[in-house]
């Protein structure tokens, strides 16, 4: 998790566009009558695609892996959620928007969580351990 | 000189400071100035590029310089010459350095290891121009041994590999199989973004 407020800030907003992007771009491609796994698959698929598009001016302001790791998951996310509700059932633009959304956050939170248990020094050898 | 790395960073140079001399340096500048600290004795620093890291370099040092492109060194040119010590650039291809075994007291690298089209051949040749005991300072982006985020990294290098780096490099590993000793490994973003620390075995 980023310490400082610029980046903080930043890769909340990043997350968030990118996951109401993919969520309308999935409500927009997916219909009721897909089946709910096919529309899983290309909707993650979709999901991706619109993070890593988005990633090129999100890592030139917020910065690079620490953009593109986190977009792609939510993007992920945001398109298999939204992509098999809408497949399920038709649902409103505004909820497209605010789970997909709502995928971006929990997306960035994974990797958040991730990021505090795996950060620091892992390896030592020669004495300094 | 491998002719095709070599134009694919030539194609590359003209918007490489716009794509990363932003978000990704304001980013990692506290942990490369932490790293480049270290600096001591003859220098080799692998991959200038357009010489973004220099900003991060302690005042006062001798580095020798290399990138195989001669489009990203004319770029670093201004950042080369208001550097406040002495830096010497050469077009060079890291597979084959002309310098002399034992060489240089330390080898830095910066993001340059997901690049380097054979990377335990390119970490064999920095291991024969270091001295033996001399040390291997590396800021990388690698790939992740943790789900998702391993799946993810080889699927973007799908992509990214075609027009630059590839995102799912084992260095940690590369720089052991060279015949490295690992002295220390910090994680900087989850297990993607690390330094890694190594040393040339008496």
């Amino acid at each position: 998790m980023e310490s400082r407020w610029y980046f903080f800030v930043g890769d909340i907003f990043a997350n968030l566009v990118v996951g109401v992007v993919a969520g309308v771009a999935c409500w927009l491609l997916v219909g009721p009558a897909w089946n709910m796994w096919l529309a899983m698959i290309i909707a993650m698929a979709l999901g991706m695609l619109v993070a890593g598009l988005l990633f090129i001016p999100f890592s030139i302001l917020f910065g690079a892996m620490e953009v593109m790791v986190p977009t792609m998951l939510s993007g992920m996310l945001a398109g298999m959620v939204v992509g098999m509700w809408c497949a399920m059932s038709a649902v409103s633009l505004s909820g497209a928007v605010l789970v997909g959304g709502a995928s971006g956050l929990v997306g960035l939170a994974i990797v958040w969580g991730f990021h505090l248990i795996l950060r620091g020094r892992v390896e030592l050898a020669r004495g300094d351990r | 000189m491998d002719i095709q790395t070599q134009r694919k960073w030539n194609r590359a140079a003209k918007n490489f400071d716009l794509m990363a001399s932003k978000g990704a340096e304001w980013r990692w500048a506290p942990q490369k100035r932490a790293l480049f600290s270290r600096m001591e004795g003859g220098i080799l620093f692998l991959a200038l590029g357009t010489g973004l890291d220099i900003a991060a370099f302690p005042p006062g040092k001798t580095i020798t310089a290399i990138d195989i492109s001669p489009r990203m060194l004319a770029l670093a040119q201004a950042r080369v010459e208001a550097y406040p010590g002495t830096i010497t650039t050469h077009m060079m291809d890291v597979h084959d350095m002309p310098f002399a075994e034992a060489s240089f007291d330390q080898v830095f690298t910066s993001c340059t290891f997901c690049s380097v089209p054979d990377p335990v051949a390119g970490l064999r040749a920095l291991r024969r121009v270091l001295k033996p005991g001399g040390e291997l300072f590396m800021f990388e982006h690698t790939g992740s041994h943790w789900f998702p985020f391993n799946v993810m990294m080889h699927l973007m290098t799908f992509m990214s590999k075609k027009i630059g780096p590839a995102m799912n490099r084992d260095t940690v590993a590369n720089v052991r199989a060279a015949g490295f000793e690992i002295v220390e490994v910090e994680n900087i973003f989850l297990d993607v973004v690390k330094t890694i620390r190594a040393v040339r075995p008496c």
